[in-house]
């Protein structure tokens, strides 16, 4: 605190009104020492931030002389110095800023200081609030969100909309691809590796990517692949969903043939209701196209992957909407009926007949007398004879299943059983040793057999040969020499040699009255009708062995050579349980769908569906487009076509 | 009655009930009684997370739909959920963007802004659920897959917004100190008076370097300079450096040119300003820049949006 000399100071505040004008504001002050600042309590009140709360002090040191100490820390300036103290000379009329403000002092009247206090630097005007939007927010920086919207939407209707458009108004009619168009037309043969899966994509197209292509919801299937840029082939008009005939332009009916005919299929659908039902019908989606099945743009084999419910809407409760159906309802794959296999009920030697009949209890007419249990067992004269005669055998010594059940071409079943092929090797049909020749009697032609015996008997006796021997044809036991009981054949005259014949073709097919000795008799119905031309008198029943019990459905035994880690034979019997122990050829040895069901399980329902060890949906081994709009209900043929291949369901795939 | 009458400790028939618990009728009036919650409840727990529970339903419903159904061969946007979940996040999309015009209405409404908002972000989260279940996980290079990639871009930068404005408010009233922005930049051009002023004594050589921080000194700068606060090529920064350059120099040589000093003076000071300015800017900008990329980003989905529809429809 200064004890200095108290001065008499007129101070005047200077303001400036809107207009320009000034408001001077005059007071009269004695004191040792005038405060400057920003604080209500200084002498002179600068209101302004960058003046201190206490900024300075004026006091008199001498007359006419006046000390500017700053008090807040913050310099002044004086004469365009700055300082935090200085002494001036009221005579030079001094000039000290403090902030935006200037104090000017000079001489008043009466010896008193006048300190005129002004500001000179102007605040902030309205000019200054546009910049400061501009500095302080991001308007200053980007460009408006308005247009920012404008340019991205924009951008994107024009690449993604118009783009496309244009491309797809401008295109005139699609054309397929020759190579597609030839490939679809082909009908499917029962292709060993249920051939309508492609595995691999088709080439690229042509032509570079198309701009509708923007559109596309997915990657095509494999098969479709070369159609990426062509989105016209299948998508022919706007708002209209893929139609059949899209489809039926690759995939003629010729080629690929419905399921049934129309009229049938129409009656057997069930009505579909519910919402969907509603929403399907209104914008013109019937069941039954094409696509209510195949669904493309799912990637890779999709396409083919088809749902379970499309054939349990017809086949399930059929019988109550087409009341003459054959074929039995099926709910689901785990309420599938046990299967109804074709049998022989009547064999004959062109056409058989055949009945379609329940597994449990049936039984096959095939004419044939064949007992397995014989032919499979490992300790009888059976294995005996295979081993003695060199034939491959099984592990355990006896004759393996496929010594007879050859595969066939295909790998899908077996070829047809040939009597020479499969059973010549013991069942030998040699009569008489003629030199180095041995004669044998051909194998189902009754008339022939009876005719060579007599001509034989007959040559011998009108002009004989030397080294003619008859074999007998009583079978030997096992253990001894294969003896050839070699006996000159010496005839006695025509007479005898006619009576001979007779007597050996008896013995041939009937075993000579003795029942069940003959050759044939072992494996055939032997019938004497009692003519008196030995080449009429023995009729054969005929015989008609099955290959096919379940053409309705594709069973490839190629993809079945495994069962629960069994392989070979042991496979096979892990299936065909039955065939250790059957007795007789009338067995049916065909498993049921339990036996199915053991991989190909019906998993139980859950919350998340899981997937069965192997294929559990319809296709898995029916098939749909199979052209079945015959009548009857059986197959079409037997041991000849099998029923068409089907699609195969993708093995990622599940079903409920 | 016999009723009313007993029990003397019992609340007199014609009291108002109890305030736990009941809630007058939608009146409509701009000030509604309702029961309040004395604390601030944010529009991120506007009575008392409604919309996070609805929007917590809603997806699990979605989801639970999404696993119980099993459409062959796989799930995509043409199967009967696809329809539906993309119907209900079509409409969903267009309400969330009517945010913007709800905000311009004056007045209180049914639903208040600030329930409009708590709608805005939770249902917006839940469209992550529906729309990404609507595309099956099917993504390739298609429109359909820009509708879905522009939406969570949208939702995610809507995400992001959210946590800015959670934690950076605080920090610009941190960071202000009473100052309003007007006070800011007045603060910086007194210094550049007397700067300017300080200034006139001197030579050639510093008077240049105080031209460059009157001259060269942007307070905001581009976009890059104001999210990431580099200024150390601004006129000020580097007239400040050459200016106590000079200092340094002078004092080691023992001279004391007053007049630099001053300068090296005003010129951290204004330093001290720009900072205080430009943290105030950096704030400011990435509290807004997210929303530069949200709303461009919700019309680019819209016309997206109107691509994908029209083309799956066209091309059915």
């Amino acid at each position: 605190m200064h004890g200095g000399p108290i001065m008499s100071c007129i101070i005047r505040q200077v303001a400036k009104r809107a207009d320009g004008g000034d408001i001077i504001r005059t007071r009269t002050l004695s004191a040792t020492e005038i405060s400057v600042g920003r604080g209500t309590d200084c002498d002179i009140q600068l209101a302004d931030l960058a003046v201190m709360l206490r900024h300075a002090r004026l006091a008199e040191i001498a007359p006419g002389r006046v000390s500017v100490e700053t008090t807040g820390g913050v310099p002044v300036a004086v004469a365009g110095k700055f300082v935090t103290r200085a002494d001036v000379a009221i005579a030079d009329a001094p000039v000290i800023d403090i902030g935006p403000f200037r104090l000017s002092l000079s001489a008043g009247d009466g010896g008193a200081i006048a300190i005129t206090a002004e500001r000179v630097v102007p605040p902030i005007d309205t000019a200054d609030a546009a910049q400061e939007v501009s500095i302080f927010s991001l308007q200053g920086a980007m460009p408006t969100r308005r247009r920012l919207a404008w340019l991205g939407a924009l951008t994107v209707l024009a690449i993604m909309l118009v783009l496309p458009l244009v491309h797809f108004l401008r295109e005139g009619p699609t054309t397929l691809p020759r190579d597609m168009l030839a490939e679809a037309a082909q009908p499917d043969r029962a292709a060993p590796a249920f051939g309508l899966q492609v595995a691999q994509p088709r080439a690229t197209p042509a032509g570079g990517p198309a701009p509708d292509e923007l559109w596309s919801t997915g990657s095509l299937s494999n098969a479709h692949a070369s159609l990426a840029n062509n989105c016209g082939a299948c998508h022919n008009k706007a708002f209209v969903s893929v139609t059949d005939s899209s489809c039926q332009a690759c995939h003629t009916p010729a080629a690929l043939p419905g399921h049934a005919s129309a009229a049938r299929l129409a009656d057997s659908q069930m009505p579909e209701g519910g919402i969907l039902g509603i929403a399907h019908k209104a914008f013109n989606l019937p069941q039954g196209r094409c696509t209510s099945c195949h669904k493309e743009h799912e990637g890779e084999a999709t396409v083919m992957t088809v749902a379970t419910s499309f054939c349990t809407d017809c086949h399930d409760g059929m019988k109550t909407r087409l009341g003459d159906t054959q074929v039995a309802d099926v709910q689901d794959w785990p309420k599938h009926p046990d299967f109804r296999a074709t049998l022989v009920s009547a064999p004959a030697p062109g056409t058989p007949q055949f009945t379609r009949t329940a597994l449990n209890g049936a039984r096959e007419q095939s004419g044939l007398l064949y007992p397995h249990d014989l032919h499979q067992s490992t300790r009888n004269a059976v294995a005996n004879m295979a081993q003695k005669q060199g034939l491959p055998t099984s592990a355990d010594g006896a004759l393996p299943c496929n010594y007879c059940h050859k595969p066939d071409t295909d790998q899908l079943r077996f070829k047809p059983i040939e009597m020479e092929a499969n059973c010549g090797e013991c069942h030998d049909l040699a009569f008489a040793r003629d030199g180095d020749t041995l004669r044998t009697l051909p194998h189902g032609k009754p008339a022939q057999v009876a005719g060579i015996i007599r001509d034989f008997y007959l040559s011998q006796a009108i002009a004989p040969r030397a080294g003619v021997q008859r074999i007998a044809f009583e079978r030997r036991l096992p253990g001894r020499m294969a003896e050839v009981e070699a006996t000159q054949l010496r005839l006695g005259g025509i007479g005898d040699a006619r009576a001979r014949a007779a007597s050996a073709v008896e013995a041939v097919f009937n075993g000579a009255g003795t029942a069940g000795k003959g050759i044939c008799t072992d494996c055939h119905v032997v019938s004497d009708t009692g003519a008196t031309d030995i080449t009429k008198r023995f009729a054969i029943a005929p015989v008609s062995i099955n290959d096919h019990y379940l053409p309705k459905g594709q069973f490839p035994h190629s993809q079945h050579k495994s069962h629960d880690g069994k392989t070979g034979q042991a496979a096979c019997i892990a299936c065909h349980t039955g065939v250790l122990k059957s007795k007789a050829s009338t067995d049916v040895l065909i498993p049921g769908v339990a036996n199915c069901r053991e991989c190909h399980g019906a998993p139980p329902k859950s919350l998340l569906p899981a997937a069965a060890k192997a294929g559990a949906s319809c296709d898995t081994c029916h098939g749909f487009h199979e052209g079945n709009t015959g009548a009857t209900p059986l197959p079409a043929g037997h041991g000849g076509a099998a029923a068409r291949v089907a699609a195969l369901r993708s093995p990622r795939a599940r079903s409920w | 009655m016999a009723s009313k009458a007993t029990a003397p400790n019992a609340a007199p028939p014609n009291a108002a009930p109890p305030r736990q618990g009941t809630r007058k009728a939608m009146t409509g009036k701009a000030v509604t009684r309702g029961p309040r919650d004395v604390a601030h409840e944010g529009f991120l727990t506007h009575r008392r997370a409604r919309w996070a529970k609805i929007a917590a339903t809603v997806s699990l419903v979605a989801l639970g739909a999404y696993l119980l159904a099993d459409p062959i061969p796989r799930h995509n946007g043409g199967t009967w959920l696809g329809y539906l979940l993309g119907t209900i996040g079509a409409g969903m999309i267009v309400w969330l963007s009517l945010l913007g015009v709800r905000k311009r209405v004056i007045g209180s409404k049914p639903f208040s802004l600030k329930g409009w908002t708590s709608a805005h972000v939770y249902l917006g989260l839940s469209l992550i659920v529906i729309g990404t279940l609507h595309t099956g996980f099917q993504l390739g290079l298609n429109v359909h897959t820009l509708a879905w990639v522009l939406m969570m871009i949208v939702i995610l930068s809507g995400l992001w917004g959210i946590s800015l404005y959670a934690t950076l408010p605080e920090k610009l009233s941190a960071n202000r100190g009473e100052f309003t922005q007007l006070q800011m930049l007045e603060a910086i051009r007194t210094l550049d008076r007397q700067l300017d002023t300080a200034a006139q004594p001197l030579g050639p050589d510093d008077a240049a370097l105080v031209r460059l921080s009157l001259e060269q000194c942007r307070i905001a700068g581009s976009l890059s300079q104001r999210l990431f606060g580099s200024y150390a090529r601004d006129g000020n920064a580097r007239a400040l450096a050459a200016i106590s350059e000079r200092v340094t120099a002078d004092r080691r040589a023992g001279r004391a040119d007053e007049a630099v000093q001053q300068i090296q003076f005003l010129l951290e000071r204004k330093e001290a300003a720009l900072s205080q300015a430009r943290r105030h800017i950096r704030l400011k900008a990435r509290l807004e820049f997210w929303l530069y990329i949200h709303v461009p980003v919700t019309l680019a989905l819209l016309a997206a949006l109107l691509a994908h529809i029209l083309s799956v429809f066209l091309y059915w």
